[in-house]
């Protein structure tokens, strides 16, 4: 058995993931074939006693069925020591080869090679923050090809997991400690399609948003993996000014629109809609804050914030500090993770609001072909 | 031996009104108030079908919205509270109490010889409690439900806004005592309360069940219950507990959990292999065979369920040393599960089986604990585990083993005893093609959920990824199905409480102590004391026309 199980491990270590099977998705990662291989084992030895008790119930069913009114057989035998014996040394040794297999994988899971590229990711309620070595930050996880990464993770407000089926790993993040997910995948998938690249899920039940933490990973060869970087880390640098707001400004509303809606709807916090002739003391600036005081109180020359810029800068650094009527305490900072200059962007867009789509979020100016990327 | 006639004295249907439990008081107070272990043990019943009727309207609730990904026709939110309903009623309010506190009461002074438990009045305030536990989660729901998980995971458990948590706690706590106290007292009634010739190796298998069930609900309970104050603590006192922003530890609140939830498991499926041991051996009338063995493994079960609890945190951040040292251990539970159904299969072999609903529903765990067990071989498996945890799979793999085994137990175990407990016989025919329906359609749901699972699908999803859809669908109707198989099930029941034939007072052939008193029992149980004999010697039954049940033909009484 031992033979045929290294066998089938090396079938599939072919130059592509291995395509879907009946029981298991596509395969993508160096530890999928091992992780395959093993469960085509255990659904062996599943199906195996599945069809033999099941037949021997049905058959038995079947031969000693007995007719009301005649005679109880008694020969049926109380005991036997042999065949006692075998049933419980044939599944030991099963269970004991299992073991072994399954600790050789996860030994392997739980050791990242020392020359491991290390990916710093933050779980929140309810999205993924995944910071790369040069400062470079993203929503959707980009890795290189053939190249061992490491998940240096941790979450900021309850327990999530990262789960990428693909990669067969798991991991759960933990508010208060790190935790580390390793692997290492071969096989680029480019990032231009919404269909490119493999799930990420969040597999630790964390609430309302719990099911849309889903994300891309996309598998990038090491070249174009570091140009992404490059620009990734200076994006923002590079936007002119004048075209901060509505190039930047979608991008980044993208990591809001979670609780934030353009269009008035209420959810999780409040809409943006109108967010600009509230802080400036317009329609609905009367709307008080749970701690009594209202956007008149805070903002002004001399208050507590001199400009409603100030305001809405530590609305998003310090989420806490003023909770709107009617919101629970619930955002995350942003802080470390947005620079001034996408603040900038950010109130760019509060203020002209009219220019975006309030579903979408884009930028109705533009051409229709442009994207958001 | 055989060709002796029946024994000629009246039989014992003709009279049964003349004094039985049910009659011997009458009124409200006298059930609500009763010290017998039979009433408790039907108002058991009553509440726990009636608890099982609203977490399955749950669970349709949540099949239904996960018909299409995105919203079906609930927002987010009241689907988590759906699922955590769903969870949390089945567990604390249906399996756990199913079948010790339900059926178990009402069996096992019967089943023993006895008159009634060793503590009566402890027995009744254990259903009080349950009756207290239940009005919490009513509780619960009315302050604003909650949507945990029925594992109620920190810190989302001591940090949500929904406003049932600390009530449905509260009762998750009282509940507990409830489970305890039944446990002491079927461990005394078992040790101080067995009749002469009663020893050990006669008590039917049932029983010993019950006893290792018993010593888990003593021992883990009371951890779950610690465990549960300290959350309510975190909230209410805002101590930090498990909270790491207040300095706590969440993974300390997984150690916790567990080490109670693994054994609860086997407080679910201990006592369902008990009544699957009773159903094969009774309606096979043979022998069972290895009978010290599946007594034994009910005890090594219940002692290694102890420590395997951390095969549940293998991706929770615990050290890979442990990891890699609980996920041997927990083989170690497969084992003895394994032989136990080779047992019953062989107790099948030559044996007289007369195919009936009880029988229906034993062969159907048999199938079904076979899938849910092996699969737990996918989960032990290190390597393989890291891919499932926390998928369908595991949603799979425990509602083939909660449900598929030991609530369809449960239901058998419900079918084999209805003649006795009601004193009425139900439509056989009608009763076999409900429990095909169930079963059909519990594989139609459940089977394709392992499929989800294994291919990445996470468990707990309101919204999901478009190609998991025609599972989901599959899934749904499947439970539509199982739902169907149940409302007819209920029908036919109530229909035999209404215009069912009497019961006479063995109609399958067992040879335990319960079918020697009329269906329904009397109210102290046995007229005279009972003589024990072996639990599984049929040689003595023979069929009866007249009664439509068996008799026994005693070889002194007929000699002379
Ligand atoms: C035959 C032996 C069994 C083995 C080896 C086994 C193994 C496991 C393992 C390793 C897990 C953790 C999976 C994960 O979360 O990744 C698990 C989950 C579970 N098992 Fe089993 N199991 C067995 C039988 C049972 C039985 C008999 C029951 C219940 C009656 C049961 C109920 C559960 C439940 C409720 C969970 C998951 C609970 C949750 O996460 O909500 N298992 N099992
Ligand atoms: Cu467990």
């Amino acid at each position: 058995m031992m033979s045929m199980l290294t066998m089938l491990t090396l079938a599939q270590t072919a130059d592509g993931p291995t395509p879907p099977t009946f029981w298991m998705p596509t395969g993508a990662s160096a530890h999928a074939p091992s992780v395959d291989s093993l469960m085509w084992w255990v659904n062996f030895i599943m199906w195996a006693f599945l069809v033999m008790n099941t037949a021997l119930t049905v058959y038995f069913v079947w031969k000693y069925r007995h007719k009301v009114g005649t005679k109880f057989r008694t020969d049926g035998p109380t005991h036997n020591g042999p065949l006692e014996l075998g049933w419980t040394v044939g599944p030991v040794l099963i269970c004991a080869v299992l073991f072994i297999f399954g600790f050789k994988g996860y030994l392997d899971l739980s050791t990242p090679p020392k020359d491991s590229y290390d990916i710093n990711v933050t779980a929140y309620k309810w999205g993924w923050q995944f910071k790369y070595p040069n400062g470079a930050q993203s929503d959707d996880l980009v890795v290189p090809a053939g190249k061992p990464v490491r998940l240096v993770m941790r979450a900021s407000d309850v327990l999530h997991s990262c789960y990428i089926p693909a990669f067969r790993v798991k991991q759960d993040l933990v508010p208060g400690r790190y935790t580390y997910l390793w692997f290492q995948s071969d096989f680029p998938t480019g990032m231009d399609r919404p269909t490119d690249g493999h799930h990420l899920f969040c597999t630790e039940y964390c609430g309302t948003g719990h099911s849309n933490m889903n994300r891309r990973v996309f598998v990038l060869p090491q070249e174009q993996f570091d140009a992404w970087a490059t620009k990734q880390a200076n994006w923002l640098d590079e936007i002119p000014e004048e075209e901060l707001y509505w190039k930047a400004g979608p991008k980044l509303f993208a990591r809001c629109v979670q609780c934030h809606s353009l269009d008035g709807t209420k959810g999780i916090g409040p809409t943006w809609k109108g967010i600009w002739e509230r802080v400036t003391g317009g329609a609905g600036s009367g709307n008080a804050f749970a701690d009594g005081s209202t956007y008149q109180s805070l903002i002004g020359p001399g208050k507590q914030y001199a400009t409603p810029e100030d305001y809405i800068r530590a609305a998003i650094f310090s989420p806490g500090e003023h909770l709107v009527q009617g919101f629970g305490n619930v955002m995350p900072t942003f802080k470390g993770q947005i620079n001034d200059k996408g603040i900038d962007a950010l109130i760019g867009m509060m203020k002209k609001l009219d220019e975006f789509d309030p579903k979408t979020g884009a930028w109705l100016k533009a051409p229709p072909t442009a994207s958001a990327k | 031996m055989t060709t002796l006639p029946a024994r000629p004295a009246a039989p014992t249907y003709d009279t049964p009104e003349s004094d039985n439990y049910l009659i011997h008081d009458k009124g409200f107070l006298s059930w609500i108030l009763t010290l017998d272990h039979k009433r408790i043990g039907v108002m058991y019943t009553v509440s726990v079908l009636l608890s099982f009727l609203v977490g399955g309207i749950f669970a349709l609730l949540v099949r239904t919205e996960l018909l299409t990904p995105g919203r079906t026709f609930i927002d987010a939110d009241t689907f988590n509270h759906f699922f955590t309903l769903h969870g949390a009623v089945m567990v604390f309010l249906v399996i756990i109490p199913s079948i010790p506190a339900a059926l178990g009461n009402f069996v096992l002074p019967i089943m023993l010889g006895a008159k009634d438990v060793a503590f009566p009045r402890l027995n009744l305030f254990s259903y009080h409690l349950w009756i207290a536990g239940a009005i919490c989660t009513v509780v619960s729901l009315v302050m604003g439900s909650f949507d945990t998980g029925w594992t109620f995971y920190t810190p989302y458990s001591t940090t949500t806004s929904a406003g049932g948590v600390v009530p449905v706690i509260v009762g998750a706590f009282i509940l507990g005592f409830s489970s305890i106290f039944t446990g002491m007292n079927f461990i005394v009634t078992i040790h101080k309360l067995r009749p002469p010739g009663m020893t050990w190796f006669r008590m039917p298998l049932f029983l010993w069940a019950l006893y290792a069930t018993a010593l888990i609900q003593v021992l883990a309970t009371p951890v779950l219950a610690i465990t549960l104050a300290l959350v309510a603590v975190e909230r209410l006192a805002n101590i930090g507990i498990f909270n790491p922003a207040m300095g706590g530890d969440p993974v300390l609140y997984q150690h916790f959990f567990w080490f109670y939830s693994h054994p609860a498991v086997y407080i679910m499926i201990v006592p369902a292999m008990g009544i699957i041991s009773e159903l094969i051996a009774v309606h096979s009338h043979r022998q069972i065979f290895g009978y010290r063995f599946i007594a034994f493994s009910s005890v090594a079960i219940a002692i290694f369920s102890f420590i395997v609890w951390g095969h549940h945190m293998f991706t929770s951040g615990q050290s890979p040393l442990m990891n890699t040292l609980f996920s041997a251990i927990t083989y170690s539970v497969a084992i003895p599960s394994a032989v136990k159904i080779f047992n019953w299969i062989c107790t099948l072999y030559k044996g007289s089986i007369t195919l009936n609903t009880p029988m229906l529903y034993a062969l159907a765990f048999i199938i079904l604990f076979t899938i849910g067990g092996l699969t737990g071989l996918h989960l032990a498996t290190l390597s393989t585990d890291v891919h499932l945890h926390d998928t369908y799979f595991v949603v799979a793999h425990f509602h083939y083993t909660m449900m598929g085994s030991a609530l369809i137990a449960m239901v058998g175990g419900l079918h084999h005893w209805w003649p006795k407990i009601t004193g009425r016989m139900y439509n056989d025919k009608l009763g076999m093609i409900a429990c095909a329906i169930v079963f059909i359609g519990f594989n139609i749901t459940f089977f394709t959920q392992f499929m989800l699972g294994s291919h990445g699908m996470p468990r707990r999803y309101y919204d999901y990824q478009p190609e998991f859809q025609t599972y989901h669908v599959i899934s749904t109707i499947g439970s539509y199905i199982m739902a169907g198989g149940f409302v007819l099930t209920a029908m036919y029941l109530i229909q035999s409480l209404v215009s069912g034939k009497r019961a006479p007072a063995n109609p399958w052939g067992g040879a335990t102590l319960e079918w020697e008193c009329t269906s329904p029992p009397p109210y102290y149980n046995f007229h005279e004391a009972p003589k024990v004999g072996e639990p599984y010697d049929f040689s003595n039954l023979q069929w009866d026309e007249r009664g439509e049940g068996y008799v026994t033909v005693k070889p002194t009484e007929a000699k002379a």
